[in-house]
């Protein structure tokens, strides 16, 4: 016990029982304890990288992957490059092109020709009919004479020039699609004509529903949300419930019941009849519209409001109230200089919450929305189910995913994630 | 928050106004539930009030949309009746436990890991665990059934398939677990570990018998919000599910755009008392919580 | 306690590979709704008793999507598909259904081969015969008091006749009626369309229309949004409309001027694991008794000339025991003023103006 006495020189380092330094073995268990810690949630963690982040990297890689006319039409590109690009191509083009149609799979074809509709419109027929005649050709060639009398199309220059967009492995060209942009002939990007574009349309009637849904719950969550945090618990916890209950119940159900409660003949149009309110030609327009998404999903959110404006006002001490009216403040000035402020937090947790929830819904306007309050959610649904774009579809779904983050990031700084709740 | 003795009679006018207000929005916030559980006992094929319904005739009520849902069908030829609905409520059932008993596990270790003193990158970590309740559901719909690894020329994919439903169901319940469990260990004593382990025993044995009983009711809470998520699920069913993984909300979704009947309404009724029974049992275990650890509502 | 545990997670393992799946021989894909019923009655029900088998019925809302992933997974589920016309030629084409053998179509009574049976000849050898259909405007009787609608342009005229309209979520026969309704000779049609100054005109008329529409894309849909007020007039599959009529009592009153008639087709799927109770199924689907039999159930058309002499000879058909050759889409007094689709021009040049109507759906 000489070396570790008090007041003994301070260089002498400390050691523990068997021998080493102190402040080594603490490091050590410090290394031990991380490693522990960490090992606990890599499990989980692996686990959500395998089959959770992993898949969102292949949704991006789909959506600039363009290796399909390349892989089905190998001696076309192959020799793509040395052709002018303006005069029409010649005899071997043709025949490249003839072996590639002729040989590949039938299912490679037709995807192959959907994706080069994309570019130019009017390959998918020209490749479908073509296939067909091309079982009447004279397999020595020459081609390009065949095919042209064939379909005149392939006599286009403008087809041809059209597979130069296809070239590369990689293209943006999906994400220019979901701006309501492509490519011409020569990789310039130009807007898509008229009547195509609705893209544009919808990330802007996306974000707008999403800020009025906002608002509106915003405007609804604010009494609710003082009046749970200033009732006594015992009340307010009852309170409580009617508000935790349809964030509990299934979104369908809830919007089964809007649907039956504001249709034309619904519950609340035929009351407002009966009692002569409305006349019956003028019902109210509530649902399968822009009205519907908005009120459906004000009421599915709400509580998400709600609850952060709860947290947020339930930790205000109710002294500053009191003070203020003791100071001279009429309620209503004590409310806006004074109580109104401390509650901010909450109204930017609760509005960016809200907002981020709202861009990337689905159901509701699927169901509800009618012609004019669909979102780019079901833009991004529609081309993975039915039209099967898939390029587009992942590129859109890259486009929301990544302005979600941005938004996230600004909620992450706001409260912080650590700092999230449930009820 | 009392109207004071003292208050004008302005004061009063605007005080009742707002109480009328707040009692305005909670009934928008509950009046789609209410109307829905009434409506399923009506015996018209239409989704309205009939006369007879308001006016509490015993004609106007009756039990055919709930006898539908267990296929005991009722006579109509144009609608097509089967025993789809208790295969969607089996089917919603058995994957809803799995991808709670694995997201239940996953999520206490991960929480486990995460409340600890040194857990380096917590932050990041956090995130990631987190992440599955950020992405809109429609991307990782879309992510997932886009999602296919060939190894030695096998292709696995989740689609059209019960295991990848269950694992992509036990993405959506993890974060929910994670939240749930980490705010319980928040007020964990640490020195009820140490006490134990000073005892003898080892990390495991303590983890069972000291930590796991005293954050059970986090981790029944968390397990109840996993088990709803899956159960109420639809994006990711609708486009990762094949014909075979028919669960509850798919055939509710179907009957939705389809045919639409009051048997969609006996369906969403027996929801919503699942929901309301899943809700009670959260809420009293958060109170059972809160008693156990010493913390009394204020 | 452990062991316990083991058996629970062995349990388990095993479970859910069994789960509730729905164990089926054949799995068919329709459309729904009174459709899907009367194709139950008609074939489901008596193969099953005949074979032994059992059927799963499947809904679906058109479009080859689900096919042409389950094809290119290898993973096909499907077995059968009831397809539209311009559908089973694109199908067909990309290798997505299987060309069927001859052999296994029944001759009619008279000895005719099945393809001398038909009232057009099949596309290709992959389409198995179904019905004659058709896309045609209907209403409430009850909701315009005074003139009644009764033609195509009265559909698309919201002056006249007041009140939001259903439409269908997709291009066909919407064009085409809009033509005709613009005052497009019905010979003309599909000249028209093949230009661009055709479509345009097309649109045009649909714009008058635009803020007064309600979508649809379940058969059964239309029908709901009609009786529930929802929308004054829309565009239906006939069958589902005259099927309330005949089997429910409804009171719907069928716009017979502008329809839009289709055929409609079977296919099997390229890469069906039960290939050989699908061609069974087939076989006895488009028998003549079989086809007959399907309208006992609903008011579609059937393909096969001797179905229809077997019909005329049990006439009152129907399962209510009224007469049905009257409420067929494709009969003599309706066929002046019926536009034939033509499902060819559809799969060639259908994919622009598919785009261009979702588009406009859009906007």
């Amino acid at each position: 016990m000489t070396d570790a006495t008090l007041g003994s020189s301070p260089s002498a380092p400390l050691v523990t029982a068997d021998g080493t330094p102190l402040k080594k073995s603490l490091q050590r268990s410090l290394r031990v304890e991380k490693a522990r810690a960490f090992g606990l949630v890599a499990g989980p963690a692996l686990f959500l990288i395998i089959l959770f982040i992993w898949p969102l990297i292949t949704l991006f890689a789909k959506s600039v992957d363009d290796r399909l006319v390349n892989d089905v039409l190998p001696r076309t590109m192959a020799i793509y490059e040395e052709w002018d690009g303006e005069t029409l191509p010649e005899e071997r083009f043709f025949a490249a092109m003839y072996a590639d149609l002729t040989s590949a799979e039938r299912l490679q074809i037709g995807k192959v020709s959907t994706r080069m509709n994309y570019a130019k419109s009017g390959w998918k027929s020209l490749v479908k009919k073509s296939n067909k005649k091309f079982k009447t050709f004279d397999t020595a060639g020459p081609f390009m004479e065949q095919m042209i009398e064939a379909d005149k199309r392939w006599g286009d220059v403008t087809f041809w020039q059209s597979l130069g967009v296809m070239k590369d492995r990689r293209t943006a060209g999906y994400y220019w699609n979901a701006l309501d942009r492509t490519y011409d002939s020569s990789k310039n990007v130009i807007m898509q004509p008229e009547n195509r574009r609705v893209y544009v349309m919808f990330w802007q009637r996306t974000l707008w529903v999403s800020m009025l849904v906002t608002v509106s719950c915003l405007i609804l969550a604010y009494p609710v949300a003082y009046l749970l945090a200033t009732l006594p618990l015992r009340y307010s916890n009852l309170l409580m419930i009617a508000v935790l209950m349809p964030f509990w119940t299934s979104l369908l159900v809830r919007i089964v019941a809007w649907m039956i409660m504001l249709q034309q003949h619904g519950v609340l149009n035929d009351s407002l009849v009966a009692l002569g309110i409305l006349c019956d030609d003028c019902r109210l327009p509530l649902m399968y519209n822009f009205n519907g998404t908005i009120i459906v999903m004000t009421q599915v959110l709400l509580p998400f409001m709600i609850l952060p404006l709860y947290s947020v006002m339930r930790g205000i001490p109710p002294t500053y109230m009191k003070a203020a009216q003791n100071l001279g403040a009429t309620p209503t000035r004590a409310f806006i200089r004074i109580y109104m402020p401390q509650t901010i937090p909450g109204i930017g947790a609760g509005v960016i919450l809200v907002f981020i929830v709202a861009i990337g819904y689905y159901i509701t306007p699927e169901l509800v929305g009618g012609k004019d309050g669909q979102m780019i959610g079901n833009q991004i649904a529609y081309h993975l189910k039915t039209s099967l774009n898939w390029g587009l579809a992942s590129a859109m779904g890259v486009m929301l995913l990544t302005a979600i983050l941005v938004l996230y990031y600004v909620y992450d700084k706001i409260v912080g994630i650590d700092n999230m709740r449930l009820g | 928050m009392a109207l004071p003795i003292y208050a004008t009679t302005g004061q009063k006018v605007w005080h009742y106004t707002y109480l009328t207000i707040c009692g305005l929005v909670l009934f928008f916030l509950v009046a789609p539930l209410i109307i829905v559980i009434p409506l399923s006992f009506t015996s018209s094929p239409f989704l309205s009030f009939t006369p007879e319904m308001l006016s509490l005739d015993p004609a106007g009520f009756s039990l055919e949309w709930y006898k539908n849902m267990v296929g005991n069908c009722s006579d109509r030829v144009t609608t097509v009746c089967s025993t789809k609905w208790m295969i969607g409520f089996k089917n919603s059932i058995i994957i809803g436990i799995f991808a709670t008993l694995l997201a239940t596990t996953l999520g206490t270790i991960a929480a486990l890991g995460l409340s600890r003193k040194h857990t380096p990158g917590r932050k990041a970590l956090m995130a990631l665990l987190i992440s599955p309740m950020i992405v809109p559901l429609i991307i990782t719909a879309a992510s997932l059934a886009l999602f296919s690894v060939t190894i030695f020329g096998v292709r696995f994919d989740l689609s059209a398939s019960h295991l990848g439903l269950v694992l992509a169901h036990t993405i959506l319940g993890l974060p929910f677990v994670v939240i749930t469990v980490t705010a319980t260990l928040v007020g964990f004593d640490e020195s009820l570990t140490r006490a134990s382990a000073n005892m003898g025993a080892g990390p495991a044995r303590t983890f069972f018998k000291v930590q796991m009983p005293l954050i059970l009711p986090g981790v029944i809470s968390g397990a109840l919000f996993a088990f709803i998520t899956s159960f109420d699920e639809i994006v990711v069913v609708i486009f990762l599910g094949g014909a075979d993984q028919l669960t509850l909300p798919r055939q509710m979704w179907a009957g939705i755009r389809q045919e639409i009947s009051p048997t969609i309404l006996a369906a969403a009724t027996i929801l919503v008392i699942i929901s309301i029974v899943l809700l009670t049992t959260v809420e009293l275990l958060r109170r059972r919580s809160e008693r156990m650890r010493g913390v009394s509502p204020a | 306690m452990n062991v316990t545990k083991l058996l629970l997670t062995a349990v388990s393992a095993a479970a859910l590979s069994a789960t509730a799946a729905i164990a089926a021989d054949l799995t068919v894909v329709s459309w729904g709704g009174a459709y899907t019923a009367s194709q139950q009655k008609a074939y489901g029900e008596p193969w099953e008793a005949a074979s032994g088998k059992s059927i799963h019925w499947e809904n679906y809302n058109g479009g080859l999507g689900e096919v042409k992933t389950q094809v290119e997974s290898g993973n096909v589920t499907w077995d059968i598909v009831d397809l539209l016309p311009d559908q089973i030629r694109t199908g067909c084409d990309e290798g997505l259904f299987v060309e069927l053998p001859d052999d296994i179509f029944i001759p009619a009574a008279s000895g005719a081969s099945m393809d001398d049976d038909l009232m057009v000849p099949r596309p290709n050898k992959c389409a198995a015969p179904q019905i004659w259909w058709s896309y045609q405007a209907f209403y409430q009787d009850g909701t315009f008091s005074g003139d009644q609608p009764t033609t195509i342009a009265d559909f698309f005229d919201v002056a006249k006749f007041p009140g939001k309209r259903g439409v269908h979520t997709w291009a066909n026969a919407i064009i085409e009626m809009a033509l005709v309704a613009d005052g497009v000779a019905i010979a003309d049609v599909y000249d028209v369309m093949g230009t661009e100054a055709g479509v345009d005109r097309a649109f045009a008329k649909l714009d008058t229309i635009k803020d007064d529409v309600v979508f649809w894309s379940s058969g059964a849909k239309p029908l709901e949004l009609v009786s529930s007020g929802e929308v004054a007039l829309s565009l239906a599959y006939n069958g589902r409309v005259g099927g309330a009529n005949l089997n429910d009592g409804a009171k719907f009153v069928s716009i017979w001027d502008g329809q839009v008639l289709e055929e409609e087709w079977l296919g099997v799927v390229t890469g069906s694991p039960n290939i050989d109770a699908a061609l069974d199924f087939i076989s006895y689907a488009t028998s003549p008794k079989a086809q007959a039999d399907q309208a006992r159930w609903i008011n579609y058309g059937p393909m096969r000339t001797s179905a229809l002499d077997i019909i005329a000879a049990g006439e009152p058909w129907f399962n209510t025991g009224v007469g049905v050759l009257e409420h067929m889409p494709n009969r003599e007094e309706v066929v002046a003023r019926t536009i034939v689709a033509n499902p060819d021009w559809w799969a060639d040049n259908g994919d622009e103006i598919q785009e261009r109507y979702k588009a406009w759906m859009g906007q």
